[in-house]
């Protein structure tokens, strides 16, 4: 015997084996459908008694197996339910000759057999035949259970002669001795005479006859049979046999103490009717004292007879017996080289036990102890059937850890290099079990609360077979998503050349499969979930920056005067307005301006060892349109905080908000979500879009100057053009107007201040023609209209002796006159002046600072731009001002 | 003398590892995380049955060819594992006792540490140097 199965549990030992097979041409999904229903009648309560039969089926079974039915009775295969189809009554001869070539195969053991013919009309299906059922189909079958239930019946009748044609053959002499297969040629020439040779003979019969008592259903008797048997068999030192009785006695006390069965759901039993009267977990009525005293059974079905309850609890062995006693065969099962699959089917058995009893650790040691059973040469298959069973059960003890590392060993044993066909799909499946024993998820949110915490060298190793596997699957999506889970979760485990490794091969599978934000479903209860790198590039901040100060809105001031503008009418209110959460995504106090580049700034680092190029770098936005121009970077090995300009342009007006951004790096685009990201610094993420303002661009025929003076108000703009006269020059400055926005200019209006405190000195010093201007209004985009300023300077000297101070004090010089020292120290030459003209004839000149503010402020559209409940209509006003200057030289 | 020393926080993720550096290091990994699965099982029957009084010393964990795997656990629930190599049999319980008192008398030192932030990996090299003495010499 070289196969075991792994799934035995202690109560197959009361079971009958009955194996169902198809022959000639039975289509498989017709057999299992058929298969299904002939296991549903795993249990059968027998007429006339109150025993119950139990049977397990098999579909495929070894002959050589059936060999060790001596041993143990649930080995033996004792009824066979052959399927076939016969269409035609010509082939019908063919299709029984069969049939009884499959008996043959499991003759010497065989009680019964039937066989259900699918196809066939006619005659032959109308004979009454008890071993042969005919079907027209294999929908027209109603019956089959029924069937079973016979069949199962006569498998009784057969059983319960053979148990008694045992039990009740005590002369001795004559008994035969049971063996099993390996034994055989070790008793040729023993003296057949001698006592020794037949208490072994009378002691392996007695464990047999408990065998068949346990099958028919007496447990009682199986006990006491088992005891005996024990006895005589330790007498004799029949140690093979010795164990084999023991693991009976185990046996029949696991059914009885857990009528739950012990192998799980899939062999859970249904309630027999013997147990629904009976309240007492561990007190199952055994049928088999009705069969000897039937008197001894009251009408509620509880024994009255206390003389077969004390028996009970004398045969019966307690829990911890039960575990002493498997430990006690299994050695004695280790002392046969060929008994490795009975010892390994006895640990399984016992370790199931241990987890109903809730021994976790003494279960561990039986498993430690199967691992080390060796069964031979094994086949791949048989290994990883054996790792994963050793993985299953691990898990039903409640060692996750173990339980990982072995399906780990399993999913490797599949695609061992020895195998021509590597199973990857297999490996990769199993691997995924293993997940949860590793407590790795593959979700990166789990990840980004802390530090890592967990096994990282051996999360790593996982995360690498997953990719290996994967991608010999050939599904490099697959492989994109595991390594882009390696990378970002594990960046601070990886050496640097590890780091290399893992993205050049990144790399190379994205160049194939280009990694995305999308879920990948595994099965139902499987996804995996979307890996943004939020650490390539590592984001310290998020800085949302406001328009240039050209470009910033101005409002205008309604007519109304100033409205106060907040929600509350209540100056000071205690109720607290924003709560926690918002804090993170407060309003800016600045505004955006649809149709203006707007830009986020966000301090980056490499933290790998080399430059790292990131790709499509775009912002993430919601509330408004917003065309994201991406831009492409590359950053340095392992560089410092590196700023990095996000910009966009809003499309519609509204509040918009921030929510991350969008790289593309090594050829996986991950969106990155602000909220993800608690390292992340920033100061609001919500602004507000208003609606597009029209832009005007300003040009002088006057050279800028290079001095730029300190702006007025923050409202205000200024940028300088500077122009010298003398004094009662005129000269005309031309000012140039375009509309370089999209939205029509309507009104202009222009003023002139004099910043110079001595207002004195002048007289009418600007004039313009605003009428010409105004007459090309409104002003569509992209067209001009001048307007023509004309500058006359004259200073008026008259009569006061501290004006030259005063001039001088502003820096206006002041030359042709007898003037004083300051001149000279004012006529330096300066880089931001020109040096001024030799000619002392010259009168005198000013440096004159013509200041061109535009002061952009539109309620272009009155009503999106309101603010808040505002009610104001305001004219729509395009107002300029010049500012005349007197710039201080000094 | 040692080959593998770890130290496994309450939540039952490693502090600390070190093995000797000739041997495969992923194995230690594989054996010492295998391992916490018995310590949890034998910590879970301890407070069960007993209450406070529990001894910190959880012995023999359990023993692989190669390998003896003890464990020791503090009343904070923080997991001391020593693997052995099984060959050394002159190792006895007592100087394995000692080793985990030591080394717990070591790690105390580091949680006394102001600047030691408690569920960090531990990088003391005072506690680096007690473990490498274990690792090299015996007793």
């Amino acid at each position: 015997m070289s196969v075991p199965d792994y799934m035995q549990c202690a109560e197959d030992h009361q079971t009958v084996l009955v194996v169902v097979q198809p022959f000639g041409i039975v289509p498989e999904d017709h057999f299992f459908k058929i298969y299904k229903r002939i296991a549903s009648v795993s249990q059968v309560s027998i007429r006339d008694s109150q025993r119950i039969l139990y049977i397990r089926y098999r579909h495929h079974y070894l002959p050589e197996n059936n060999e060790w039915g001596d041993f143990q009775t649930h080995r033996k295969v004792v009824g066979l339910i052959a399927i076939t189809t016969c269409t035609s009554a010509k082939d019908w001869p063919q299709t029984a000759e069969r049939f009884h070539g499959q008996k043959e195969v499991y003759s010497s053991t065989l009680y019964d057999s039937r066989c259900l013919v699918f196809g066939l009309q006619g005659e032959i299906a109308e004979q009454q035949r008890t071993d042969m059922a005919f079907y027209p189909s294999f929908d027209e079958c109603s019956d089959v259970e029924r069937r079973v239930e016979d069949f199962v019946e006569s498998i009784f009748i057969v059983l319960e002669s053979k148990r008694l044609d045992r039990a009740t053959d005590k002369s001795g002499d004559k008994t035969p001795l049971l063996c099993v297969p390996f034994e055989k040629k070790d008793f040729v020439g023993l003296d057949t005479d001698s006592r020794h040779y037949k208490k072994r003979c009378q002691g392996r019969m007695r464990k047999h006859v408990g065998d068949l008592c346990l099958q028919a259903g007496m447990l009682q008797d199986a006990l006491v049979h088992y005891h005996m048997a024990v006895e005589l068999l330790r007498g004799v030192n029949d140690h093979l046999w010795l164990g084999a009785a023991l693991e009976g006695l185990c046996s029949a006390s696991v059914i009885s103490h857990y009528p739950g069965g012990t192998g799980g759901k899939l062999l859970g039993r249904k309630p027999s009717i013997s147990q629904t009267t009976d309240a007492g977990k561990r007190h199952r009525p055994g049928a088999q004292e009705v069969l000897i005293d039937p008197g001894a059974l009251t009408t509620n079905g509880i024994s009255a007879d206390t003389s077969t309850e004390i028996g009970r609890a004398k045969n019966c062995l307690s829990p911890e017996d039960i575990i002493e006693k498997y430990k006690e065969a299994i050695s004695y099962y280790g002392k046969y080289k060929n008994a490795g699959v009975i010892e390994l089917e006895a640990c399984v058995k016992a370790v199931r036990v241990l987890a109903i009893q809730k021994r976790a650790r003494e279960a561990s040691e039986f498993l430690q102890n199967a691992v080390y059973i060796n069964l031979g040469q094994l086949s791949e298959e048989e290994k990883i059937q054996r790792y994963s069973i050793l993985s299953e059960l691990y898990e039903l003890i409640g060692f996750h850890r173990k339980s990982a590392f072995f399906k780990r060993v399993a999913a490797m044993q599949c695609v061992a290099p020895t195998i021509p066909e590597p199973g990857w799909r297999a490996c990769y499946k199993l691997l995924l079990e293993t997940l949860p024993g590793y407590s790795l998820s593959l979700d990166p949110k789990d990840f980004n609360k802390g530090t890592h915490r967990g096994w990282a060298a051996v999360q790593m190793r996982l995360l690498h077979e997953l990719v290996y596997a994967s991608r010999r699957m050939g599904n490099p999506g697959l492989s994109v998503r595991h390594l882009s889970f390696l990378l970002q979760t594990m960046l601070d485990f990886l050496s640097d050349q590890e780091k290399k490794e893992v993205t050049q091969s990144l790399e190379n599978y994205s160049s194939k499969c280009p990694g995305g934000m999308e879920v990948i479903t595994l099965s139902a209860e499987l996804k995996l979930p979307p890996v943004p790198f939020t650490k390539l590039p590592i984001v310290r901040s998020v800085k949302l920056l406001n328009l240039p100060v050209s470009l910033r809105p101005h409002k205008v001031k309604g007519l109304l005067g100033q409205n106060v503008s907040t929600a509350s009418p209540f100056i000071y209110s205690p109720i607290i307005m924003h709560s926690r959460g918002e804090e993170r995504c407060k309003k800016i106090d600045f505004q955006w301006v649809q149709g203006d580049v707007c830009e986020v700034q966000l301090m980056v680092y490499n933290p790998m060892p080399y430059e790292l190029r990131v790709e499509n770098m775009g912002l993430l936005t919601s509330g408004v349109q917003f065309e994201s121009l991406p831009a492409a970077l590359s950053l340095p090995a392992e560089s410092g905080l590196y700023p990095v300009t996000l910009v966009g342009v809003p499309r519609t007006a509204g509040n918009i908000t921030v929510n991350g951004y969008h790289t593309s790096v090594f050829g996986v685009t991950s969106d990155c979500l602000l909220e993800d990201l608690p390292a992340v610094k920033t100061s609001g993420c919500l602004v507000e879009v208003i609606p597009s303002l029209p832009r005007l661009q300003l040009a002088t025929s006057l050279p800028r100057s290079a001095h730029t003076p300190q702006p007025m108000s923050k409202e205000e703009l200024s940028s300088s053009v500077s122009v010298q006269l003398f004094n009662g020059e005129t000269q005309q400055l031309t000012i140039t107007l375009e509309n370089i926005g999209c939205e029509d200019i309507e009104t202009l209006e222009v003023t002139s201040k004099v910043v110079n405190t001595k207002e004195k000195v002048f007289s009418n010093f600007l004039s313009w023609k605003l009428e010409e201007a105004l007459s090309h209004l409104p002003l569509k985009p992209g067209l001009t209209v001048t307007l023509t300023v004309s500058i006359q300077v004259k200073l008026d000297f008259s009569g006061q002796e501290n004006l030259l101070q005063d001039l001088n004090d502003d820096g206006i010089s002041v030359t042709g006159l007898p003037i004083c020292s300051p001149l000279r120290q004012v006529l330096k030459p300066r880089p931001e002046t020109k040096p001024i003209s030799n000619d002392s004839g010259k009168l005198e000149y000013s440096h004159i600072k013509v200041r061109c503010a535009a002061l952009s402020s539109s309620n272009q559209h009155t009503e999106q731009h309101r603010h808040r409940n505002e009610e104001r209509k305001d004219m729509k006003t395009y107002s300029m001002r010049i500012y005349l200057e007197w710039i201080r030289r000094a | 003398m040692a080959v593998c020393i770890a130290v496994i926080a309450k939540e039952n993720y490693p502090l600390f590892i070190r093995s000797v550096p000739t041997q495969n290091e992923l194995k230690f990994h594989y054996t010492v995380h295998t391992s916490l699965d018995v310590v949890e099982e034998k910590i879970s029957a301890v407070g069960k049955s007993l209450g406070d009084q529990r001894e910190l010393y959880l012995g023999l964990l359990y023993p692989t060819e190669d390998y003896k795997v003890y464990g020791y656990v503090t009343n904070s629930k923080v997991k001391f594992v020593i693997v052995v190599d099984s060959s050394n049999t002159s190792l006895r319980d007592n100087e394995i006792r000692s080793m985990f008192r030591k080394l717990h008398n070591s790690f105390t030192d580091v949680m006394c540490n102001p600047f030691y932030n408690p569920g960090d990996p531990i990088q003391s090299k005072a506690f680096n140097g007690i473990v490498s003495g274990m690792m090299v010499q015996t007793g």
